[in-house]
């Protein structure tokens, strides 16, 4: 009983990982733990984790940003037009632009126009896919493979790399040995499911994937330990005070407003330089309120973000490869549960731990009286997992204080 | 004798207010120096054109000798002023170091550098002998040490001159004696104290000059062995000040109100409060002291039934009311007035008429036949309590947000008042309004007493719960921990068993 009580909120995360494994070693769901499934789940994540990022930069400062989806779309087609008409890495920078242009109109109006963020932020959505439309048709008027809701190929690609020696990449024209793969073939309990994981991680990944990645250490930096970081941060949890001590309030929203608009938009661009090659109206499909979701999962933290996307991108992924793999996550979420209602239990929630211990029974019956997963279900279930974990992680959300809240200059409290 | 702060001929209008007219002063350096005035006697903008939140008008400030043009806070500090603001300046999630040196680097993407930092402000603090952790969060931290860093905060930042806005409003009496000890110290050391405060007895403890304001206007400057209390408080509000009439009638032995052994957990198993029991008599004025915080806001909750209790029992007119909603229970004779007026009391978007109907929309006078309200006697009602209470508004249709906060205080009394309720409630009734309008509500609540009225008072100003309470209980992290006579009781009695110092 001591161990339900020591699993602190930490370390309760990892045990859907642990399930996962489990579960894993049936021959049903062993695609749960491939490098293949590892791979795309990667993939899949990326673009959330960029809006989750983005709605972190603007969120800190005290904005909320429901437009994220809206600066997506424009990423997707400024991507893609940069992409048609320079080149793939030109085309991620100018997505990026157009992201960052509907970043700072959300910035102008929420900033210092005061409109509500969540009217500017709906008004970014509609207008952003009624500006791509628009745009597509005007600018690809004469062009052969594009139509009013579809943009030509792009040219070029980003390129992919895979770690020598370990992951059998290349070094000039010689082949390395895969050492990794070699192990996740051997299929041993554990160790060949975390060779899974890792070479999913090392293997044919994308560079601009790479970049994505390691976007959240320097979101770490620059937020907690430089002094734009700090001022943008103190904007968001007490404009006035930060006025008093000099900093320019405005200024530092609008700088996390337009960079949580870049971020969406290379999200956006992601999508279709990494992705589908093309732009393709409605694309996004709500990436950019998953990402919110993210960003909310992960508690403003970008490391959480990180986990929140990949919790995404690996249900994503196993609904692509393997729909009968998706049975098996009923198990695991009914397992969860039963976790967090003695966890509750423990903690004296007792409302909390008799609800889990409800739904843990439902997906317990449900996993024994079926043997597959209706093909409806299975493409909701990114979205059904986000909505799980989310409603039973978010009990200790740290808002930034005077989110939502409009500032004006020169107003005490 | 150097002369820190010299301002000549300063004017500023708001839209239909004249802020500040033609006023002069003059703080020397290394002095302590007040301004004392009623809430809206233009202390607060005089500051704040001092520290350049606000431009004047026309006239000139010269700061250390020097002609200075403050037009920004940036300036201010760059010309050694610091402020101590009245509602504190502080990021509660972000830690105290961060809190401190906020702003002081360009925001450029380099490393802060903390440890440097860190070392340069324990240097101040050991300067000035003030104290604290500095990688706690300010969430974390007590109302006292919040005030602390604050001043941290701005001597960090070179202050020569320090303004203080109000700073014992918030404090018990035990932490103002921590913060003059402070102040004192930061005098030897030649910093210049410009105090702001409204409460003659620590401005006549710490001050050296004292400055008095009305209306506006500076009325005089005065040194402080030449003043006495009753002068000053004469000068800050230009007549001579009523005296209240001791207590004529006494208390009757029926209780109204019966709380026994009240208790409420929150979601984490913590007592919010525990142990509570106490009566409130016909005719009497209980009244609860207790730091914020310490269960007494939770209680009186509990009675008015916005807070669940686990166990316990409240009897009301020797009726339980434990079961009964909230509207059921103050349509059936309890008024409540919430400690705060813009969030709880009024709906500041809704006119005055509206906002005497809401919560008592039930109530047959202003519910028609057919279920429509009843205008007229709202109306009616809301004019009723305007020339009660001398609220000063244009009419009845005026939204609440219109008024001042001590026009929107009265009205709230009035309205709580008016329809012979036989318990009040009455939570900071006079927080944070002037003199006038506090005087006000201190009569009208002694007058219903001797009508027969029972008032429940919690108050953070303790000289008003001292003198309105015929008794006093005291709250100490969720416990009553005490029951006073409020006949013979001082301030600082109160304070040490607020703070568990005594018991």
């Amino acid at each position: 009983m001591k161990i339900f009580r020591s699993l602190s909120k930490r370390y309760i995360i990892f045990t859907p990982i642990l399930l996962v494994i489990v579960v894993a070693q049936v021959e049903t769901y062993s695609q749960l733990t491939t490098s293949g499934t590892f791979g795309a789940a990667i993939r899949l994540s990326i673009p959330i984790l960029l809006a989750g990022l983005g709605g972190l930069y603007s969120e800190k400062t005290g904005v909320v940003n429901i437009g994220l989806e809206g600066m997506m779309i424009m990423g997707t087609w400024f991507g893609a037009w940069g992409g048609f008409t320079f080149g793939a890495w030109q085309g991620v920078f100018i997505g990026m632009l157009g992201g960052a242009l509907f970043g700072l109109i959300h910035a102008i109006a929420t900033v210092s126009f005061q409109v509500d963020h969540i009217v500017s932020g709906v008004a970014i959505n509609i207008l952003a896919a009624g500006v791509a439309r628009f745009l597509n048709v005007i600018a690809y008027q004469d062009v052969a493979f594009a139509s009013s809701t579809a943009s030509p190929r792009i040219q070029g690609d980003i390129g992919k790399f895979t770690m020598p020696f370990l992951a059998g990449g290349k070094i000039g024209e010689r082949e390395t040995s895969n050492f990794i793969g070699s192990i996740e073939d051997l299929d041993i309990i554990l160790i060949s499911d975390f060779a899974g994981l890792l070479l999913g991680f090392l293997s044919n990944i994308s560079y601009l994937t790479l970049f994505a990645l390691a976007l959240v250490p320097v979101s770490i930096l620059v937020l907690w330990f430089t002094p734009l970081g700090l001022q943008m941060r103190s904007v968001g949890e007490y404009p006035a005070g930060s006025e008093s001590l000099g900093v320019n309030v405005y200024l530092m929203k609008y700088i996390g407003v337009t960079i949580s608009g870049a971020l969406s938009g290379l999200a956006g661009s992601y999508l279709v330089v990494a992705g589908t090659g093309t732009y393709l109206e409605g694309q996004t499909g709500g990436r950019g309120f998953i990402g919110l979701a993210s960003m909310l999962f992960g508690n403003y933290k970008p490391f959480g973000i990180l986990m929140g996307s990949g919790l995404f991108g690996f249900a994503d992924a196993l609904q692509l490869r393997s729909p009968q793999a998706v049975h098996g996550l009923l198990i695991i979420i009914s397992i969860f549960l039963l976790v967090l209602t003695f966890k509750s239990f423990f903690e004296k929630k007792y409302k909390a731990s008799f609800a889990s211990f409800i739904f843990s029974a439902a997906f317990l019956i449900w996993f024994l009286n079926s043997t597959s997963i209706p093909n409806q279900f299975v493409y909701f279930t990114p979205h059904i997992t986000t909505l799980i974990v989310l409603s039973f992680a978010n009990q200790r959300i740290k808002l930034p204080e005077k989110i939502g809240v409009p500032y004006k200059k020169g107003e005490i409290n | 004798m150097k002369s820190a702060i010299n301002i000549k001929n300063i004017t500023k209008t708001y839209p239909g207010v004249l802020a500040n007219s033609d006023v002069s002063i003059n703080v020397y350096s290394g002095h302590i120096h007040a301004i004392v005035g009623e809430n809206g006697a233009g202390k607060s903008t005089l500051m704040k054109m001092l520290y350049g939140m606000v431009k004047p008008d026309s006239g000139s400030i010269e700061i250390f000798e020097n002609k200075a043009n403050i037009s920004s806070p940036k300036e201010a500090i760059n010309l050694g002023i610091g402020m101590v603001h009245q509602h504190f300046m502080l990021a509660k999630n972000l830690t105290v170091l961060e809190n401190i040196i906020l702003g002081i680097d360009k925001p450029f993407l380099k490393n802060i550098k903390l440890a440097k930092y860190r070392s340069e402000i324990q240097k101040v603090m050991n300067l000035y002998s003030l104290n604290i952790d500095l990688d706690q969060y300010v969430d974390e931290l007590s109302v006292g040490e919040k005030q602390r860093v604050e001043i941290i905060k701005v001597l960090y930042r070179g202050a020569k001159i320090l303004i203080l806005d109000e700073p014992t409003a918030v404090l018990v009496p035990q932490e103002v004696d921590e913060l003059f000890k402070n102040l004192r110290d930061l005098k030897d050391n030649g910093v210049t104290v410009l105090f702001i405060s409204h409460k003659l007895d620590e401005v006549l403890e710490i001050a050296d000059e004292i400055s008095v304001m009305r209306s506006g206007q500076m009325i005089d400057t005065v040194l402080n062995s030449n003043v006495s209390k009753i002068q000053l408080a004469e000068m800050m509000i230009g007549k001579s000040l009523p005296v209240p009439p001791p207590r004529a009638t006494s208390t009757s032995e029926v209780a109204i109100l019966k709380v026994e052994n009240l208790k409420s957990q929150d979601e984490d198993g913590r007592n919010i409060f525990t142990d509570i029991s106490f009566e409130v008599n016909k005719s009497e004025i209980l009244g609860i002291a207790g730091v914020e915080g310490n269960g007494q806001k939770e209680v009186v909750e509990a009675i008015i039934g916005i807070q669940s209790i686990d166990s316990g029992k409240i009897t009301f007119m020797d009726q339980d009311i434990k079961n009964k909603g909230t509207r059921e229970r103050l349509e059936s004779g309890i008024s409540f007035i919430p400690e705060d007026r813009q969030l709880q009391a009024m709906i500041m978007d809704m006119n005055l008429t509206n906002n005497v109907i809401i919560g008592r929309q039930n109530i047959e006078k202003y519910k028609s036949n057919l279920g429509t309200m009843k205008t007229k006697n709202a109306v009616k009602e809301s004019e009723k309590v305007i020339s009660a209470f001398e609220v000063k508004t244009p009419g009845t249709s005026t939204l609440a947000t219109a008024l001042s906060g001590g026009n929107q205080q009265k009205f709230v009394v009035g309205r709580e008042l008016e329809d012979d309720p036989s318990l009040l409630i009455a939570s900071q009734p006079t927080r944070g309004i002037d003199i006038g309008a506090q005087a006000l509500i201190w009569e009208k609540l002694r007058k219903s007493r001797d009508e027969g009225l029972s008032v429940l008072l919690i108050s953070a100003d303790l000289e008003e719960l001292i003198g309105l309470s015929d008794r006093i209980i005291v709250f100490y992290q969720g416990k009553l921990v005490k029951e006073l006579d409020a006949k013979n009781v001082t301030p600082e009695d109160l304070g040490g068993y607020m703070t568990g110092l005594k018991k």
